[in-house]
């Protein structure tokens, strides 16, 4: 059957006046095989190995984009996380990793590349601590890495020391990168029920169960479900609304789906799978504030907003799961702060709290993101902050994350702008009360019991 | 099993001036440019100067590869064929539109197999579905062609291949 005009022009609308794109193609390389004795043979074979899997990469996205019309924004890089790679050569300073992948990076062109990792919801290895205290001075020193962290799972619980670490580590990568409004810190994210096949930054990294090569995509559109909820009009109920984000979704997902396949075919590596996330961009539209306000809310973060979000969370995840293979990562929407207009707006309105963000966290696919706070709240406060997205996760078998910015010399309602992709933030109150005596015990919060669960 | 790397190391440590490195063994750039200032010679097996080898891309891969064919994938659409690609155009009305574009179409030897076009008061949108089976250029020359017609205050081309819309309207 040909297509219809109705379906054509569909498709044209969405690319060029929704923003649908395919936001990543993040190929996973594993580095166990770069482990050595010696840190700068370690820190040549990550380099060398990366270069050696990545070099035709940006071509490969590039050559997809000019022979199917279809615009690939970001080309990434996923390793396997560092700290393990690194432990063989017994280093305390594992900066040389970052500056190795960092410089792969660019030889390559990629925009990022994920990785500069480590494990620790349970406990610390010698490597683990070497990389916690790395990463100020790795994102400080390079451009285009980005480290993540696991902290709480499900199975293990959270480890507090780790949470309590993460909180001194955020601090200090502020603290260095101050002249950029604390930059460093939109390359850090910490994690409960860490996804191994994330193809986002910050959090992109392949986990131990990952093969040699993988090549993942993620596709965005929140653009796209906006435009159709703005036609359906506020009559349509709510199964309406789920069906028709499901069936956009679909629509979305599918491209993914044929954009990782070409992929790997080209690349002759295995096609691991498709990250259906509304991942919002600064650009007019393109916000998934704009599309819980279509769903019926006055503003993001008023009452009936976490509804909002399960509903949009959901009903992505179930249109994706239907058009891909192999849908994974993190999967529904994401609500990163200063990177959504429409958030942005809801936070100068005083609609939307950080207590109000953390409620939407329990139903959105990932987490407190790129929320800025004052730089001179507490590590204790932030440990907190963090200690309770954790778990969030950890109760509900669900990923969360924190991606958390202390802007340097910038109180509660002050502006910041990074400009770019990251947009611009608002500083939010955390408000005078802290938890330093948690912040103090330390040690572990034990796992969940898993029946009786109400 | 081979080994994975050499480093500049492994160069330092070299004896005899040479070192035969095995088909699968990657060396570090750094390696290279140790093995360069120390005058050591590196060498594949059958004694030829080192090539980067093809990237090995695991265990999977070639599953993966094999496999990728039954993935099943949207029927074709009937006569629009592998090379289809769906040409649109949209804007305000004038004369000579259509025969822009189709002269555009001519120029590239691209062969129009279904062609539809509506006007809205003044607007219209055009789509053709169009086989480059005997094209000249490539697929990306044949895009950039097409989509320099019209203007910002006159209509804009759009070409994107067939395979898209199958994916995405077709289960």
């Amino acid at each position: 059957m040909p297509f219809t005009d109705q379906e054509i022009l569909e498709t044209v609308r969405m690319v060029e006046l929704e923003t649908l794109d395919i936001r990543t193609t993040t190929l996973g390389i594993s580095l166990f095989d770069c482990a050595d004795p010696d840190l700068e043979s370690a820190c040549e074979k990550v380099y060398a190995k990366i270069v050696h899997h990545a070099r035709d990469l940006v071509e490969v996205a590039n050559s997809i984009e000019r022979d199917y019309g279809v615009p690939i924004v970001n080309k990434r890089i996923a390793v396997t996380p560092i700290a393990p790679v690194a432990a063989a050569s017994g280093s305390q300073d594992l900066v040389p990793f970052a500056r190795a992948m960092d410089a792969a990076a660019k030889e390559v062109g990629v925009d990022f590349i994920g990785g500069f990792t480590a494990y620790v919801h349970k406990g610390f290895t010698n490597a683990d601590r070497a990389l916690f205290d790395s990463i100020p001075a790795a994102l400080q020193e390079t451009e285009h890495v980005c480290a993540s962290l696991s902290l709480a799972t499900s199975r293990t619980g959270i480890n507090m020391d780790a949470v309590g670490h993460f909180a001194e580590v955020v601090l200090e990568t502020a603290r260095r990168t101050a002249d950029q409004g604390a930059l460093g810190c939109a390359k850090l994210v910490c994690f409960a029920n860490p996804v191994e096949d994330n193809p986002f930054v910050a959090g992109a990294h392949i986990g131990p169960g990952e093969a040699e090569t993988v090549l993942n995509v993620g596709v965005s559109g929140p653009g796209v479900v906006r435009s159709a909820l703005s036609r359906l009009g506020p009559e349509a109920d709510l199964l309406a609304v789920s069906e028709l984000i499901k069936r956009t979704a679909f629509k979305i997902t599918r491209m993914g789906e044929l954009v990782g396949r070409e992929a790997a075919r080209r690349l002759g590596t295995s096609f691991g799978i498709v990250d259906v996330s509304l991942a919002p961009t600064p650009a007019v539209g393109d916000s998934v504030s704009d599309i819980l306000e279509l769903i019926g809310v006055d503003v993001t973060g008023a009452p009936g907003t976490t509804a909002a979000v399960a509903l949009l969370t959901d009903a992505v995840k179930k249109g994706g799961a239907m058009a891909s293979s192999s849908v994974g990562g993190l999967s529904g929407a994401f609500i990163p702060v200063s990177e959504d207009s429409g958030m942005i707006d809801a936070v100068s309105r005083g609609a939307l709290s950080l207590a109000k963000l953390e409620a939407m966290t329990t139903v959105c696919s990932v987490g407190l993101d790129m929320v800025a706070v004052p730089g001179d709240t507490s590590a204790a406060t932030i440990a907190g902050i963090v200690a309770d997205e954790m778990a969030i996760g950890m109760v509900n078998h669900k990923t969360t994350a924190v991606r958390i910015i202390p802007v340097p010399g910038k109180g509660p309602g002050e502006t910041v702008e990074w400009g770019g992709l990251l947009g611009t933030a608002i500083v939010q109150d955390p408000g005078a009360f802290s938890c330093r005596v948690l912040y103090g015990r330390g040690g572990r919060i034990p796992a969940p019991i898993q029946s009786y669960r109400n | 099993m081979p080994r994975r790397f050499i480093t500049a190391e492994d160069v330092r440590r070299a004896e005899g001036g040479r070192i035969v490195v095995e088909p699968e063994t990657v060396v570090t750039p750094q390696a290279l440019e140790a093995a360069r200032v120390a005058g050591v010679e590196i060498q594949g097996a059958s004694g030829t100067p080192y090539v980067e080898p093809t990237p090995d891309r695991g265990p999977d891969a070639a599953r993966a590869t094999a496999a990728l064919p039954h993935l099943g994938e949207p029927s074709e659409v009937e006569a629009a064929g592998g090379t289809g690609v769906v040409v649109t155009a949209v804007g305000k009305n004038r004369p000579g539109i259509l025969a822009e574009i189709t002269a555009a179409l001519a120029t590239a030897r691209a062969d129009v197999v279904n062609i539809s076009q509506r006007t809205i008061d003044t607007y219209f949108h055009l789509v053709l579905t169009v086989s480059l089976d005997g094209a000249q250029g490539s697929f990306g020359d044949f895009k950039t062609a097409m989509e320099c017609l019209g203007g910002t205050d006159d209509y804009v081309v759009r070409v994107m291949h067939e395979r898209v819309f199958r994916f995405m309207h077709r289960i």
